[in-house]
């Protein structure tokens, strides 16, 4: 049997070799190697350091230094440094905004693929910090892959224990890829103070206003900065790794520009957040949509003063007819239509960021690829929190909520009131709201059941139009008994403790 | 009048033994002896809790191949474990890897499953045992169905991952920098259910351990390695080939089992001519019903969805007729949802549910506690399914039978009639080809991906250079300044492979049934040719779909549920050509051959063929370019045996001869008949000789043609014996396939050849052995 089993050991070294030459052979018949990403011929077999090479080449095509250094060759871009004055105490006073000391480290990658996985590579990093009012910006691109421990010396070197890094999405994508990183080189990433993500930041204060929430959009909404015949995130990664299979080296300088943009607007946007959102007087000409995104960045983190103030600010503004930057209002068709969008989005919270490295495709593998996303988020009833428009009784809503966080009853009953004004299953819904805190905060049953009746009377309209809300109904069904028969117990219970008893 | 007392199992055998109409079916009939339990004593270096725990789950003492597991993954020897199914296999391991957590919680453990499945079952238990056990560890299971904030914790800290090949594939090592807590601290990798990977499957599941060890290494941990197999032939070699380390073979059973009967059933020739039998399926049902009568907990497994639902059906039909317990039989099969399943189970467990129609979903390892009766409508494929299956009736200290009911097909034929092969006590060796050269590639590819290769590295057979340069050659990998291979694509390599299919370019099947259209699978381009063309009945999990649509160019399938009583048969036309001879030597009567070739297959037109009795019932174009196949073969050609043929003869000799090899080939080395390709040529162009070639129908192969070529007597005589025992008259479908020409006799025309080619004297030979 042994016998038998050595003579059948599968696949020898030599029938191995003979069988790769046969693929070799069918592959040439067939027309080239398999599926090869481009038709740039191989670069020449290993022949030792040639990096110094590719990289005083790219230095010259981008008007860069190189680094040659100990742990390897690196390509040093320094742009020159322009003025963006930033109050860092005005700042500080901003939710989820870094104390004013801590030193600021903004960060942007370019690299090889879109997975934050072992083998993508941040071959581009550009960083900036303050110096005074001047930003400085430095770009460091490795010129081959062995060059990597001396990439990784220099972000240690920038990114320092007291700092905090400043990026766009970089919570999910290019810090823990610069981690992963540091993980395979066997070493653990730079410790720094906190990191500010300015992604969900303007996630939460500006989507209202804007078709999506990527950078370059953002750029054009807010610092009115335009990108015309910028590369697209899908080309980068060929283009770098087109130049280490030897191709040309001038496409870089565009993929280089990029990410020098990039790096300036995160300075820019903080900056602009900084400037018109900094101070209660500064921002009154805000958009009422951006404080109540304010109000919730505030609420997130428990400052719930200043969100009522952010609130009380934006019910001060006008009302939305036509929204600033003179797009039409909009409608509840769009407002489904956005949220359709935005759950299909990339840069929807609960979809895998996407930064470009593969072209757009479409067909069924987006949504399929992304997985479930299928559902639609917790929205108590219908259209109420699609109403995507900042109106009045929105915003009154939303008060009311601060207040009842502040254990402001009577005032949180009465925003709720007001919100009411608007009528239909929305009013329904503040009314019962009302009668919650009524009942259960105020002590006063008889005005809650006063609640309940007046959400009855809006429900009872909506059946006769033929917008019934069953369950509504059911809820205010039980809620009205259930008070009617306290209101009698309390009642009763007085009367009972006289005669009543047999 | 019929009578529902409850009988012991052994009454209603004698009783059913002696009905005429039954009994002359019965093929063999062999009594398995009761056994006793042989204990041994828990290490004293076990934890006290541990042991406590495990006596509060009523176990007391561990039987030998549980203390002999137990005691060499303490000492960190790398085990493999074979016993018969429900002999308490996972407490060889749950034991050690709770031992290890006890003595330092920041130890680590990965249980490998082969399906989803299994490993939620096994989390499920190992969290009993650890909360008898009062320990406090952290057991999870990370799959597709894991939400995604729980994710994040199970990788810092899950101190025990239990998950499947696919996802440590595609999600965890790819990931691995995410996952440095399990990799530095990994001491024991489990590999349950270890003779499931075998074949494609198993070839690329060894690579993904390859790439795992390899990761391990470079995060400093040395992990043991402990696999769990239900009895194969070939365990301890199964096991060395798919982790690449020698093992500790445990094979010592400790756990008792009463008297077994085995009965082995063929269903009676109804039409001799064609050799037409009777219905595997109602055959099952009357041997199950008169237990199920006599209150006795039955389980009959069929071979497709549609098996079941018939049997059971049929059993509640006859049931309720007969006032019987109707309500207390029910089917369980992949597609129920897992809270259903679970009920079953426990059902099962407790005794309130008497019997159960099964697809071979209750072959692995879910815990059903032990039955009184198995009937198998139809061979499962392979001797260890059978016993997998079979070992589901087994009580301690009692009687139990195992009934096997075969099919028409030639491979349940074949096996029916040789009891030997499935009570000779030498099970399927399973195979697997990890140096198969495109699966290598392909994880090479992933590997890289993961980590650079330095130069010179071992990957599996030898340094991984030569490999990379070839992928350099695509622009895929490079190496760079420092001599190491580094991955240079935007793809991400691990996306690409499909551990299920062989070929990289795979059609992916999407179901639009459900309201957001999902993904069932993939199948490999030469598969998708007869699987999923347009209009096909596509299996999938014993559920069958309807193929509406294939976007050849895209690569897609869009398909959708339906209930059909008939499945589709497409046929293909193949030209094949020999590229590359490995090695060759003489056989009686002509030439034996391993080799590389080149399989060009067109697929024309499909059959629509019923279930149970296949009758056609239609048929339809197939309008698909075709594709080329590059794989390994054994092919045997016959220069000597065929001189003084007619040639119209030859071909229908050739024609049979083959079909009979194939069928024998396919039972010998434990794969589906449609994974081994057959081409019969009267005048090979390569040879200038009458050849059968036997092809491996999946690119490069997975060493199946060679261990043919090593087997190449027993493949004669096993077609000579398959055929000769055919009660037809001339050919038929179970042995040299459906007759053609009426007036030919292809029975006899193949076993002339057969004899030529040496199965008489093969014959001899082995009789002389024995």
């Amino acid at each position: 049997m042994t016998a038998e089993r050595l003579a059948a050991e599968p696949a020898t070294a030599v029938t191995r070799e003979r069988r790769l030459a046969n693929l070799r052979a069918t592959l040439a018949r067939a027309g080239g190697p398999p599926a090869g990403p481009d038709q740039l011929p191989a670069r020449a077999p290993f022949a030792g350091r040639r990096s110094l090479t590719l990289a005083r080449q790219l230095a010259t095509a981008l008007a860069a230094d190189v680094a040659d250094t100990p742990a390897g060759a690196l390509v040093r871009r320094v742009v020159a440094p322009i003025e963006i004055p930033l109050d860092r105490e005005r700042l500080a006073r901003l939710p989820g905004q870094p104390p004013p000391d801590a030193p600021l480290v903004c960060l942007d990658t370019e690299t090889t693929g879109l997975a934050t996985a072992a083998g993508t590579l941040a071959f581009l990093v550009g960083l900036a910090r303050w110096d005074g009012t001047w930003f400085r910006q430095t770009q460091l691109l490795l010129p081959d892959h062995a060059d990597e421990p001396a990439l990784l010396a220099e972000i240690a070197d920038w990114v320092t224990p007291d700092a905090w890094l400043v990026t766009y999405n970089g919570r999910g994508f290019d810090w823990p890829l610069i981690e992963a990183r540091y993980r395979l080189a066997g070493r653990a990433a730079p410790v720094h103070a906190g990191h500010i993500d300015l992604l969900p930041f303007v996630r939460r204060v500006f989507r209202h206003r804007m078709e999506d929430a990527r950078l370059r959009t953002v750029e054009g909404e807010l610092l009115g900065v335009s990108r015309a015949g910028d590369v697209e995130g899908w080309e980068i990664p060929g283009i770098y790794l087109d130049v280490l299979r030897g191709g040309p080296v001038a496409p870089l300088a565009g993929v280089v520009i990029h990410n020098e943009k990039d790096v300036r607007s995160l300075g820019l946007l903080l900056a602009h957040v900084e400037r018109r959102y900094g101070e209660r007087t500064s921002r009154h000409a805000a958009p009422r949509g951006d404080l109540a995104g304010l109000a919730r960045a505030y609420g997130r983190e428990r400052r719930h003063e200043e969100a009522l103030d952010c609130l009380d600010d934006a019910m001060a503004a006008a009302a939305p007819v036509r929204d600033p930057f003179g797009r039409s209002p909009v409608g509840p068709a769009r407002v489904r239509e956005a949220r359709q969008e935005e759950r299909d989005a990339w840069w929807a919270p609960r979809h895998r960021p996407h930064f470009g490295g593969v072209a757009p495709r479409s067909g069924w593998r987006g949504p399929l690829a992304n997985g479930r996303g299928g559902a639609p988020g917790p929205t108590g009833i219908a259209g109420w929190e699609a109403a995507d428009r900042w109106s009045d009784e929105r915003l009154a809503a939303e008060r009311a909520r601060v207040l009842r966080r502040l254990d402001r009853w009577a005032e949180a009953a009465e925003a709720w009131q007001a919100a009411a004004a608007g009528g239909g299953g929305l009013g329904a819904v503040a009314w019962i709201e009302v009668a919650k805190l009524r009942e259960h905060r105020l002590g006063d049953p008889a005005g809650a059941l006063a609640a309940t009746r007046a959400a009855w009377r809006l429900l009872e309209r909506e059946r006769v139009l033929g917008r019934p809300h069953p369950r509504l109904e059911a809820d205010l069904g039980r809620r009205g008994r259930r008070l009617a028969a306290r209101i009698r117990r309390s009642a009763g219970g007085g009367a009972g403790a006289a005669p009543g008893v047999q | 009048m019929r009578t529902y007392a409850p009988a012991p199992t052994r009454a209603v055998l004698d009783r059913l033994l002696e009905e005429p109409s039954l009994a002359r079916g019965v093929v063999h009939h062999e009594v398995l002896a009761a056994r006793d339990a042989e204990f041994a004593d828990w290490p004293v270096w076990l934890d006290p809790r541990i042991r406590a725990g495990l006596a509060r789950r009523g176990i007391e003492r561990p039987y030998v191949h549980q203390a002999a597991a137990i005691g060499a993954v303490h000492a960190g020897e790398d085990v493999v474990v074979v016993t018969p199914t429900a002999s308490g296999k996972s407490l060889c391991y749950t034991v050690p890897v709770l031992q290890a957590l006890a003595e330092d919680p920041s130890a680590r453990a990965l249980f490998l499953f082969p399906t989803k499945a299994l490993g939620q079952d096994q989390v499920a238990e190992f969290s009993e045992l650890v909360r008898d056990a009062g320990l406090e560890v952290s057991s999870a299971c990370y799959d597709g169905d894991t939400p995604a904030p729980i994710r994040s914790a199970i990788r810092k800290a899950g101190q025990v991952v239990v998950t499947n090949p696919d996802m440590l594939h595609s999600a965890i090592l790819p990931h691995h920098t995410k996952w440095f807590q399990l990799f530095e601290q990994l001491r024991v990798i489990v590999v349950d259910e270890l003779h499931t990977y075998r074949g494609v499957f198993g070839s690329h599941v060894a690579n993904v351990l390859r790439r795992l060890l390899r990761l391990c290494a470079h995060y400093g941990s040395h992990p043991v390695i402990v696999c769990c197999s239900a009895t194969i032939g070939n365990p301890a070699e199964l096991a060395q080939t798919l982790t690449g380390r020698p093992s500790r073979l445990v094979d010592r059973n400790g756990a008792p089992s009463g008297e077994k009967h085995v009965l082995l059933v063929d269903p009676p020739v109804i039409d001799g001519s064609t050799g037409a039998r009777g219905s595997a399926l109602t055959l099952a049902e009357r041997w199950a019903l008169p237990f199920l009568r006599a209150g006795r907990q039955t389980v009959v497994f069929g071979k497709s969805r549609v098996a079941v639902e018939i049997m059971l059906s049929n059993l509640r039909e006859r049931l309720r007729q007969d006032l019987g317990p109707r309500t207390r039989v029910r089917g369980y099969r992949g597609g129920y949802l897992p809270t259903e399943r679970r009920a079953i189970e426990r059902g099962l467990r407790d005794g309130e549910i008497l019997g159960v129609v099964s697809t071979n979903a209750l072959e692995l390892g879910v815990d059903i506690g032990r039955l009184d009766v198995a009937v198998l409508a139809g061979y499962p494929g392979s001797i260890a399914g059978t016993w997998q299956q079979m070992g589901r009736a087994g009580r301690r200290g009692d009687v139990s039978v195992a009934i096997v009911v075969a099919s028409p097909a030639p491979v349940d034929q074949y096996v029916i009639h040789h009891p030997e092969f499935v009570l000779g006590g030498r099970p399927e060796e399973a195979r697997l080809d990890p140096d198969n050269l495109h699966v290598l590639l392909a994880h090479i590819r992933a590997a890289t991906f993961e980590l650079p290769f330095e130069p010179g590295e071992w990957f599996g057979p030898g340094p991984a250079d030569e490999l990379l340069a070839f992928l350099g050659e695509g622009g895929h990998v490079r190496q760079a300044d420092d001599g190491r291979w580094y991955w240079s694509s935007e793809n991400f390599p691990a996306s690409e492979i499909s551990l299920r299919a062989a070929a990289p370019e795979n059609v992916v099947i999407i179901d639009t049934s459900p309201d957001r259209p999902r993904v069932l699978g993939e199948v490999d381009l030469f598969s998708a040719q007869v699987l999923v063309h347009e209009h096909a009945i596509y299996m999938h999990e014993s559920v069958q779909y309807h193929v509406d649509r294939l976007e050849w160019g895209e690569r897609k399938a869009y398909v959708h549920r339906i209930d059909a009583d008939h499945y589709t048969y497409a046929n293909r036309a193949v030209t094949l050509k020999p590229l590359d001879v490995f090695a060759t030597a003489p056989a009686t009567g002509g030439t034996r051959v391993h080799g590389e070739v080149m399989v060009a297959s067109l697929v024309t037109l499909y059959k629509k063929l019923k279930f149970v009795t296949d009758e056609n019932v239609g048929w339809g174009p197939i309008d698909l370019p075709e594709i080329e196949l590059q794989t390994t073969a054994y092919w045997l050609t016959a220069e000597g045996a065929a001189t003084g043929w007619r040639r119209d003869e030859l071909d229908v000799a050739l024609i049979g001869a083959g079909r009979a090899i194939q069928a024998v080939a396919a039972v010998l080395l434990m794969v589906d008949p449609r994974d081994l390709g057959l081409v019969s040529q009267v005048r090979s162009p390569h040879h200038e000789a009458p050849t059968i070639y036997l092809y491996e129908a999946m690119p490069g192969g997975v060493g199946l043609s060679e261990r043919l070529f090593n087997r190449h007597d027993e493949l004669v005589v096993g077609a000579a014996e398959l055929i000769r025992a055919c009660p037809c008259d001339a050919g038929c479908p179970a042995c040299t396939g459906p007759r053609l020409e009426p007036e030919v006799d292809g029975k006899a025309l193949a076993l002339r050849l057969l004899a030529a080619l040496g199965s008489e004297a093969g014959a001899r030979d082995r009789a002389a052995v024995a």
